[in-house]
């Protein structure tokens, strides 16, 4: 245990030199103008293992690589603080490592993934590290809740994807995108494709009305939140969707419907992100509002669009962490304090950590000498060329983001001071500082992000997109939007104490009757489902075995009338050395009654015994000594480990399971299906017997090749050779069931 | 199981019987690929004769004329035989299970037995159903003591 603290202590080093030569190894392929790999994989599936950086793979590899260096040095100082809190032992902090580390790889993988199937392995890889890693606080009712409900929605809808992929394999015969974006057409199957596909990224982005996952999922330890939240996995819907944006370009109808789904997760997003008073749900609401932009400029269509769609996800990612980790720190210095309502004026104490913030929050609500002011832009840009009606809904939605953003950032740090604040470590100060750097020089020189926002956009439409920003300090439209933008945000501010109780109204009506609300009702009808089944059929075995057989019976009985029944019951003769098997066979049949009579456990075991005994006998006569003989010494063994059983269990119980009187109920039930499911087995094996099979049967073909492998037994050759496969399987289920008899008997309560 | 010893008859003859149970077992073994049987029977036939002196000497004197402790290993090493032989061709790049020598081909010949890999798997089969039969009866014969105490 001290070497693994030990070995612990040297993770988060280790992590944030993976992450930063990671970051180094992604630009320097990228500038060397990018590379694929291209592997085989399963070739009869035609899945291949190909990864490109191209420039959406190589803008999200940074993303996941850069934001993680950042948030690793943050979580070096963090983590620690975090467990000490809780009582919690350092060794724990290499859990949170390996699963960042296993979460960003996954991320480049599914970044530079050109393969559906192979996207939808590291999408998944991505939701099971997620959800490790929101339950990371494993002690808290709400961190496991949290976690489930990321994993559910964005592991159901991942199924999602690989129906989408499976429809475009069974149109077009492959699963590379680069084959199905040149062969796939405008059809409805390929609209029906896109769809699935753009709902499990809209689900995996937290888009309305898959949003009730993210603000849960912020019971995880603040870099999770700040890497997962902003930079990660709801970035992996949005990075899904520009990836296949050729193929849902092919159908209006789902650009129509990003455009609108987009629309409503930024008003509900941004109005709920006025109301809340938690830190970190505050940002959480305020994500998914962001990335509703995102998935909007998709919707809005063109080139363009598809760069800018790339611009802002760059601008919000540096920001949107920036700010995660600031809450983190703010709670950190003051105490645990984690609502808006309790903090206030730490811009006197914190004063690096408050400017630090403030460019991040700036850059989000696209204040000028900031990256984000660009991502506007192109925003405002591309909503004008779809008409009217969208520009007013972007200058709408701006300001709507800047109000929250303001009110975020004055309730933390401006005004009265009203809690005490403790020293933080500098890196956890440093790693918002530098975010923020990035915001601002992004702010000054944009060509880099501009370069690569183009190539993404390239990457998604497949023509050149040249992104050109700039600050102009003229009338023009989209400068005029900011500015109405920027006002529209003072004025929400300034009316904020008049509209709280409507938006409190609101964000009440959502949780009453919202899709959170639905997902409860689901998940708790489906484990009352769950323990009724169980209830009924796995808890006693009899009715478990009324289940399956009364159905099948039914089945049965359906398939023999709806067969002609003329010549299908032959009643045959008797031949003379026949007579012996019929007597054995009439003794299986009296040996069967017998079993139903007894009470007594050992009785019991005994008559069935004599059954099996029975049947042996007719195996003989019937010229199959390999089964007769296997026949009896499986009734051999298993009648006396029945003994030895009965031995086992204290002699009152079994007395008294004996003696129980019957339920009423089981009276009559239970000999019914008895009766019944025995005569629709008499029906099939004698229709199944009275028509012999005219055809040379699998069986003397297996006799035809006993000799030529090397066997004389042709059933053995069957069970080592012909079927080895099915043999291998049972062995394996002995071995497994020997190892569970044998912890059952050791640890078990068998007394 | 018993603690109550039996009668002497039962187990002279019991422990007169252990050595044919066990040549039988090897016997249904080998003919395995010639005649009836196979390696489950064997292995059955074997946990038998192994069961037998559990039931007429008890528990203490069993494990300490045969020994026992090892018996589940068997069953360890059967399936591990069984999942050698039933992957090693995958590693060739033929389907799983695929026995040697191919069939027609020449082989070595002991008595009736011929050495091909399916009597491995067989003699797998038999490793891992002794185990497990014996170690499942070693494991009640446990309890059943702790029980009586």
């Amino acid at each position: 245990m001290i070497d693994a603290e030990r070995f612990a202590r040297h993770s988060a080093p280790l992590a944030f030199a993976l992450a930063a030569a990671g970051f180094v190894a992604v630009l320097v392929v990228w500038l060397d103008g990018g590379g694929t790999l291209d592997l085989d994989w399963i070739p009869t599936l035609d899945a291949r293992l190909t990864f490109t950086l191209d420039g959406i793979g190589a803008l999200y590899a940074l993303l996941a690589t850069g934001v993680g260096a950042a948030v690793f040095a943050y979580s070096w100082r963090y983590l620690p603080l975090h467990l000490s809190h809780q009582g919690r032992s350092r060794g724990e902090e290499l859990r949170f490592y390996a699963l960042m580390v296993l979460f960003m790889v996954s991320m480049v993988g599914l970044a530079t993934a050109q393969d559906l199937l192979l996207i939808f392995v590291f999408w998944d890889l991505t939701a099971i590290a997620s959800y490790f890693l929101i339950a990371y606080d494993r002690h808290e009712a709400v961190s496991r809740y949290g976690a489930l409900m990321a994993l559910i929605v964005t592991g159901v809808t991942a199924v999602l994807l690989l129906v989408g992929a499976l429809v475009l394999y069974g149109e077009h015969g492959t699963f590379a995108l680069d084959e199905l974006i040149e062969a796939a057409g405008p059809s409805s199957t390929v609209t029906l494709a896109a769809a699935l596909i753009a709902l499990a990224g809209l689900a995996k982005s937290a888009q309305v009305p898959f949003q009730f996952w993210l603000p849960r999922a912020m019971a995880a330890p603040t870099p999770v939140s700040a890497y997962l939240h902003s930079a990660a996995m709801v970035a992996a819907g949005v990075l899904l969707i520009g990836r296949t944006y050729p193929l849902l370009e092919r159908s209006q109808l789902v650009l129509d419907g990003l455009l609108v789904i987009g629309t409503a997760s930024i008003v509900v997003g941004g109005l709920l992100a006025l109301t809340r008073d938690d830190l970190k749900r505050l940002l959480a609401y305020s994500t998914f509002s962001q990335y509703g932009y995102v998935v909007v400029m998709y919707g809005l269509g063109g080139p363009a669009a598809a760069a800018a769609a790339a611009f802002y996800v760059v601008a919000h990612a540096i920001g949107k962490s920036a700010l995660f980790l600031t809450s983190g720190a703010v709670t950190e210095a003051t105490g645990g304090k984690t609502r808006l309502s309790q903090l206030g004026g730490l811009g006197r104490s914190l004063p690096l950590l408050a400017v630090a913030s403030a460019v991040a929050a700036a850059s989000i609500a696209a204040l000028p000498l900031t990256l984000g002011f660009f991502a506007d832009e192109l925003f405002f840009d591309a909503a004008i060329e779809r008409g009217t009606w969208a520009a007013i809904a972007a200058v709408a939605a701006a300001g709507l983001t800047f109000s929250y953003l303001a009110r975020f950032w004055l309730l933390i740090f401006a005004g009265a001071r009203r809690v005490a604040v403790h020293r933080i470590p500098v890196t956890m100060t440093g790693a918002v500082v530098v975010l923020a750097l990035a915001a601002f020089a992004g702010g000054a020189i944009a060509g880099p992000v501009s370069a690569i926002a183009g190539d993404a956009g390239e990457a998604s439409v497949g023509i050149p997109v040249a992104v050109e920003v700039a600050y102009h300090l003229d009338p023009r439209a989209a400068n005029v939007m900011a500015l109405s933008a920027w006002g529209i945000g003072i004025a929400i501010l300034a009316t904020l104490p008049l509209t709280d109780r409507a938006l409190r109204a609101f964000a009440h009506i959502g949780a009453r009757a919202g899709t959170e609300r639905i997902y409860g009702e689901t998940i708790a009808g489906l484990n009352r489902l769950s323990d009724r089944i169980h209830n009924f059929e796995v808890r006693d075995l009899r009715t478990r075995l009324a289940a399956v057989l009364v159905p099948g019976g039914i089945l049965v009985v359906l398939g023999v009338i709806a067969t002609p029944t003329e010549d299908a019951y032959v009643v045959g003769e008797v031949r003379g050395r026949e007579v012996a098997m019929v007597i054995g066979l009439a003794l299986v049949s009296v040996a069967a009654i017998a079993a139903t009579i007894p009470r007594r456990h050992l009785t019991l075991a005994l008559a069935l015994a004599s059954v099996g005994f029975s049947l042996s006998a007719v195996y003989a006569f019937f010229g199959a000594p390999d089964v007769a003989l296997v026949a009896v010494l499986v009734e051999t063994i298993f009648a006396l480990l029945f003994v030895g059983v009965f031995a086992l269990l204290p002699a009152r119980v079994l007395k008294r399971e004996a003696t129980l009187p019957m339920r009423p109920s089981r009276r009559w039930r239970d000999p019914l299906v008895g009766l019944f499911s025995g005569a629709i087995a008499f029906i099939v094996a004698w229709g199944a017997l009275s028509r012999p099979t005219a055809t040379e049967s699998i069986g003397s073909e297996h006799s035809r090749l006993t000799a030529d492998a090397h066997a004389k037994d042709t059933v053995t050759a069957i069970l080592a050779d012909f079927r080895g496969l099915d043999t291998l399987g049972e062995i394996t289920v002995v071995a497994i069931a020997f190892a569970g008899v044998v912890a059952l008997l050791r640890r078990g309560r068998l007394r | 199981m018993r603690e109550t010893p039996t009668s002497v008859l039962t187990q002279v003859i019991s422990r007169l019987l252990l050595a044919p149970i066990l040549v039988i077992a090897i016997a249904i073994l080998v003919k395995g690929y010639a005649d009836v049987g196979d390696g489950f029977s064997a292995g059955v036939v074997a946990a038998l004769g192994i069961l037998l002196q559990y039931m007429a000497f008890g528990r203490a004197e069993t494990e300490r004329l045969l020994p026992i402790s090892l018996v589940p290993l068997l069953a360890f090493i059967g399936m591990l035989i069984a999942l050698a032989i039933a992957a090693i061709p995958l590693l060739r790049g033929e389907a799983l299970l695929t026995h040697v020598p191919e069939p027609r081909a020449d082989v070595v010949e002991v008595g009736t037995l011929e050495l091909i890999t399916a009597v491995g798997f067989d003699v797998a089969i038999f490793l891992l159903v002794l185990g497990a039969a014996v170690g499942i009866i070693h494991a009640i014969a446990v309890v059943a003591e702790g029980e009586k105490r």
